[in-house]
């Protein structure tokens, strides 16, 4: 759901069909009958932007028909936590929202707890104030007949699915949720993501193999790069970013702040200051609170979107854009190159010449002249032209060596980001500006020869190493907060624990047990392989059942021992305190049914999206109403009376995001050489158009061009006696490379997801017609 | 002997399409740009540089409900094979694998083997010599026996992850065709397995989920009549009489008048066919 | 470099394996090269070095085989327990991310107003990036902001590198953090 596999990551699908000959079924829920859907047991159709209703009411017939997993629901989440009298949920509001500001006041959303602080608990669930009993009185609303009229879905395909999915809610039965892009790309994403793992955990699905939600990664390192903090809002590891706040201005009041007493959590002060002597080496001491004021503090929206605006806005002199093409790619990408002339420099790393890096060409329909832009187009090679790891959606990080020297006079970005590091280090040696005396106190060192820095060092800086012996530390157990031990990522602290032995390396291939190959390359954190595997045995440590065992209780051994490295403290038994805790990394050990942290509600809750051709069945709220809505003309809205069809971008199995890498090359431009848009029989008899007809796409940020492909795999949604279009198209296509087309993200709009600001691509209003 | 096939389990794959660029990337085949066919299939059928294309088809049942059929379409490797009895060089020939291979150093480009293929899959290649002057061979999906011959699978077979394929002793396969048969009935009630006795069987097997039809395919294919009194009479005596080379260009211009393939609904091309 | 054991490659017993050599040659649309590969087994003499692939986050792996400075192929990893020595379109096509006529291999300029790229060396390239960092950066770097450290810049920002090594991220991350940048993005939101 919100992922078709057997397009965009075939081999994992490779999976689903030997699970398939073991007795395993495939669902496929998609608003299109796809390749994916081609080999489900069922397929049910859902309107793009409804996925909320749709797992809604999936809770409520596992909660209706009593098929959750009681006695993990009850140990295991918060659904025994009782919630303060205060809250409430009244027309699609919970209680504390402000119009003005549109957001909540989370304090509405708290916990009732004992002195110590630890939250009261009825493991009965029968407290009507019990996070239970308020999930089952919010889903309540989401009854079969309001599900299907507001999705689309024939009721009789929404009913096979939640038979099927429910039915795992046994033990010794596992299901697993393979999402993407179709569901986060909303402006409820974040909620989208929310309600599957709230179905999981009522299902009990989560911490056993076969189960989980499991978000199928779109590019190779987009794991890692999270991992390693190339989003504004955490440093490696998940280490929040310090903010312009008083209560962030000391690392000591950071720490203060950001520390939970509970959970892994309250390890965070090692984490970061190891983090801190990693950067600023010598110049990182108690004294100076490790180089803590160095870190730059924002107090904005720094991410995509809000980038972009701030650019078209004049606010950016310079970009580095690392390999990536938003021209392409972007939301609204027609203002998103407009942007682009407003910088003063840029600079881009590629292997190809890139839309982007192109932007200033006549052929992108602008005039060069008038743009001042300075352009710097720096080749990279590709990455088996060098050597590094990457970490895969399942957290293996494994190794890539090197099989041929880099094309022509193209580099390693190691080697790119190091040259421009050390040459910007190097102007500002002799000065002590504030800005100077920053960059002066980075610490760089990474040896190697000429320009080429040693990968080895690296590695080990990441991996963590004692200041005064250089011996590299075990783990992350090892590291201190007294400034005694470096480590540049500590969820990555263990890759590399003795000399010579980067475990990523690893290619011993062989099933140590349960489908694990805990001797295959390495698993952070810790090498384990199944998240919250504590979970799969029953609160006294015995496995829920024989075919989902991953680890156990070993009275004998007194530890915890399986077919996996536990993610758990190995020596803690189920009877005492924490034993029965196996979400570690949440505060108070047990996974979220209720979300109190969220911007948008402790509950997943239904909103049309941004633009949307029928008003909200459920509230009369339409929107979610604590997205941030960008002002001024950069980002138009349409209406439904002049744009009355949906539409939504996806990928194609042969082309790969905004198409430079695949776009580029001869068999795969080949295979996908066209762009197109998949539309109903219907709509093309409506429309009057005819399969292979040149049609225009419009919205109200722009038009299109593009072949249309009339197909029996997309059907109108039917919903409340009311018959709704949809239209879907790849967002691969640009002007250069091999396969060429126009770019569906020029009819894409600037607005986002409340809580990650993950820009709103997979359903937005648009209209048809022939193109002559 | 040990007779080999190609099995392929249509109702397994997922419309990849590793299986054609595989077969590009291990025998060194250029792209071929080819306009909008109104469906994902890039090829209406396979050609001299694209040995295997993967046709899509959607096909409402008779239950009314839609299927989206995939059939990765390459050459047959027939038993008794219309395109060796009609070879006037000798180009065309079976080896021990029981694959059908063209010697590109025999092959003289006239095309008989183009016009009798009953599966349409073989094309003519236009190459230029030295002196820019141009000349045609004929080529075809060769079962990669390259491969085989070190004792590897062809490549598109090696590729596939969805066990939609595989290469083995003939008889295995067939038995293998006959329980997924078994299995995918309930289905998939018009499943058949395609190994068409006209042409004395075929070395790449297919288990298909409705009708050959349904796919483009030939219900009952044979090698053409006219290819047989061609090869078993006319050749022999013509090459007595007239030199090889004389007589294959006179092959070519009775090939062109005589033995012209009337009826071209035997295309291998699926795509688009039910849209 | 890591020791690759090609013996492990998935075998076929074929009676027909022993039979003399067949002339079936592959030809491409180069004839000279296509004759010349047809003389020998492709992969015959090939230097094979594994990776992994550098499309979508599944993490397959995949076997590239070098000759003479050439990619001549690549294939699945049959050791890989992700893949199993299966690939989907993309992961087999990785050959022609090295061959392809696309590839940039020099560093290209655009001057502020021009119509066109100008080929530079890298070390003019390095310099003159450096010097724009710098000139922008000092122009606009906040140390202070109502009593709080802050120090960083505003009107610089970085976008990308989801498809980089850990060990590129891990740098980057820094080197940015390093100067002032909080607009610092990637895509896991596009």
């Amino acid at each position: 759901m919100g992922a078709n596999p057997a397009e965009n990551h075939p081999i994992s699908f490779r999976w689903l069909l030997k699970a398939r000959e073991n007795g395993g079924k495939i669902v496929s829920v998609d608003p299109r009958f796809t390749r994916s859907s081609s080999q489900a047991d069922l397929y049910a159709p859902l309107r793009s932007g409804t996925d909320i209703p749709f797992v809604g009411g999936m809770i409520k017939y596992a909660i209706d028909n009593n098929l959750f997993h009681k006695e993990y629901v009850a140990k295991y989440t918060n659904a025994s936590f009782i919630v303060k009298e205060g809250f409430d949920f009244k027309d699609g509001l919970f209680s504390g929202y402000n119009e003005e500001t549109r957001s909540y006041d989370k304090t509405k959303w708290e916990f009732e707890t004992a002195e110590d602080g630890t939250p009261i608990r009825d493991e009965s669930l029968e407290n009507p104030r019990s996070v239970f009993q308020l999930l089952k009185k919010h889903y309540s609303r989401y009854d079969v007949e309001t599900v299907v009229n507001v999705t689309g879905t024939p009721k009789n395909d929404f009913l096979k699915v939640c038979e099927a999915f429910c039915s795992t809610g046994k033990p010794g039965k596992s299901g697993t949720i393979m999402y993407a892009m179709g569901t986060t790309q909303h402006t409820v994403g974040t909620q989208n993501v929310r309600a599957f793992g709230i179905l999981q955990l009522l299902l009990g699905n989560i911490g056993l193999p076969g189960g989980g939600i499991n978000a199928l990664r779109g590019e190779s390192n987009v794991q890692g790069s999270t991992d390693f903090g190339l989003l504004f809002g955490d440093l490696p590891g998940y280490v929040g970013a310090p903010k312009a706040l008083p209560e962030h201005a000391s690392l000591k009041a950071y720490l203060e702040k950001e520390t939970p007493k509970t959970g892994y959590w309250s390890n965070k002060p090692k984490f970061l200051v190891s983090m801190l002597k990693a950067w600023y080496g010598p110049n990182a001491t108690k004294e100076n609170e490790f180089g803590y004021h160095n870190i730059p503090k924002g107090n904005k929206n720094y991410s995509h979107m809000a980038l972009f605006n701030a650019m078209y806005k004049g606010e950016l002199d310079g970009t580095f854009l690392i390999g990536t093409n938003p021209v392409v790619g972007g939301p609204n990408a027609g203002k998103e190159k407009e942007a682009l002339s407003k910088l003063k420099w840029m600079v881009a790393v590629d292997l190809w010449e890139t839309e982007t890096s192109a932007f200033w060409q006549k052929d992108a329909g602008s005039n060069p002249e008038k743009i001042d832009t300075e352009v710097f187009l720096l080749p990279a090679c590709s990455s088996f032209e060098k050597e590094g790891s990457v970490s895969n959606s399942s957290r293996w990080m494994q190794y890539r060596w090197k099989a041929i020297e880099p094309k022509g006079e193209s580099k390693a970005d190691l080697e790119i980001i190091h040259s421009l590091a050390t040459r910007i280090k190097k102007l500002y040696k002799n000065e002590s500006t504030p800005a100077a005396k920053t960059i002066n106190a980075l610490h760089w060192e990474y040896g190697g020869h000429g320009e080429h820095p040693d990968i080895d060092v690296i590695c080990k800086e990441i991996n963590g190493y004692d200041a005064k012996t250089g011996k590299l530390v075990a783990n992350f157990n090892s590291l201190l907060d007294d400034g005694t031990t470096i480590c540049g990522n500590w969820i990555y602290s263990g890759f590399y624990p003795e000399e010579g032995k980067n475990l990523s390396k690893r290619r011993d291939n062989k099933d140590t047990g349960g489908g694990n190959f805990l001797n295959w390359s390495y698993a952070w954190p810790m090498n384990r392989r199944i998240l919250y595997n504590r979970a799969s045995a029953d609160p006294s440590g015995k496995p829920w059942s024989k075919e989902k065992a991953v680890i156990w209780w070993d009275g004998l051994q007194k530890k915890w021992v399986g077919n996996d490295v536990p993610d758990f403290k190995p020596v803690v038994s189920p009877s005492e305190p924490g034993g029965q805790n196996p979400f570690i990394m949440m505060k108070d050990g047990v996974g979220g049914v209720f979300a109190p942290s969220l911007n948008d509600g402790p509950f997943p809750e239904h909103y049309e999206p941004f633009e949307s051709p029928v008003a909200n069945l459920f509230s009369k709220q339409e929107m979610n109403p604590t997205v941030f809505i960008f002002d001024g003309s950069f980002n138009k809205k349409g209406n439904k009376s002049k744009f009355p069809i949906i539409g939504t971008t996806y990928r194609v199995s042969e082309h790969w995001q905004s198409g430079t890498m695949t776009r580029n090359q001869e068999w795969l431009s080949e295979l996908a050489a066209h762009m197109f848009i998949e539309m109903s029989e219907e709509l093309a008899k409506e429309k009057g158009i005819k399969n292979k007809d040149k049609i225009i796409v419009s919205s109200a940020r722009g038009e299109i061009t593009a072949y249309a492909m009339v197909t029996k795999r997309f059907k109108p949604h039917k919903m409340n006696g009311k018959t709704v279009h949809q239209i879907g198209m790849p967002w691969h296509f640009g002007y250069k490379g091999f396969a060429t087309g126009d770019t569906a993200n020029r009819l894409t709009p600037h607005i986002g997801d409340a809580n990650t600001n993950i820009p709103e691509f997979k359903a937005f209003l648009c209209n048809v017609r022939r193109a002559d | 002997m040990v007779e080999y096939a190609k099995y392929v389990d249509v109702t397994k794959c997922d419309g990849c399409r590793a299986c054609m660029v595989s077969c590009k990337n291990w025998n060194d085949l250029p792209a071929e740009p080819q306009d909008f066919l109104g469906s994902n299939q890039s090829h209406a059928k396979v050609t001299a540089n694209t040995w295997n294309v993967l046709s899509f088809i959607e096909h409402e049942n008779s239950k009314g409900n839609l299927e989206y059929l995939f059939r990765h379409s390459a050459c047959f490797h027939c038993k008794e094979a219309a395109c060796v009895k009609v070879c006037p060089e000798e180009a065309l020939h079976y080896t021990d694998f029981g694959t059908v291979v063209i010697n590109d150093e025999k092959c003289v480009g006239c095309g008989y083997c183009v016009q009798n293929c009953p599966f349409d899959v073989v094309s003519l290649a236009t190459y230029k010599d030295k002196h820019g002057k141009e000349y045609k061979k004929a080529q075809k999906c060769t079962m990669c026996t390259d491969r085989l011959e070190e004792g590897m699978q062809p490549a598109c077979v090696t590729v596939c992850h969805t066990g939609a394929m595989e290469f083995g002793e003939k008889d295995k396969m067939i038995q293998k065709a006959e329980k997924r048969l078994a299995e995918i009935k309930g289905k998939f009630p018009n499943a058949n397995i395609y190994n068409p006795a006209g042409v004395g069987g075929t070395h790449a097997i297919y288990v298909l989920a409705e009708k050959p039809s349904v796919y483009g395919l030939p219900e009952n294919p044979k090698v053409p009549t006219s290819a047989v009194i061609w090869k078993d009479y006319a050749q022999p005596i013509g090459k007595m009489m007239l030199g090889a080379t004389t007589m294959a260009v006179i092959g070519a211009y009775i090939s062109n008048k005589i033995f012209y393939k009337e009826d071209h609904g035997h295309d291998e091309n699926g795509g688009g066919s039910n849209e | 470099m890591v020791e690759i054991n090609l013996n492990r490659r998935q075998f076929l017993k074929l009676s027909g394996a022993t039979a003399a050599t067949l002339a079936i040659v592959e030809l491409g649309f180069n004839e000279k090269e296509a004759y010349a590969s047809s003389k020998e087994f492709k992969i015959a003499k090939s230097t094979v070095t594994p990776t992994i692939c550098c499309y979508c986050g599944v993490g397959c792996g995949i076997l590239v085989h070098t000759k003479d400075n050439a990619v001549v192929y690549t294939e699945g990893d049959p050791d890989h327990p992700v893949n199993e020595g299966k690939l989907c379109s993309k992961g087999t096509t990785i050959r022609q991310l090295y061959t392809t006529e696309k590839r940039l291999t020099k560093p290209l300029y655009r001057a502020p107003g021009s119509s066109k790229w100008e080929e530079k060396e890298w070390d003019w390239m390095y310099d003159r990036i450096a010097k724009r960092v710098k000139e922008t950066r000092d122009a606009s770097f906040v140390d202070k902001e109502d009593g709080i450290i802050v120090n960083k810049t505003e009107r610089i920002a970085s976008l990308g590198g989801a498809a980089l090594d850990n060990e590129e991220t891990y740098l980057l991350s820094k080197m940015m953090r390093g100067l002032g940048i909080v607009y610092l993005e990637h895509q896991a939101r596009i």
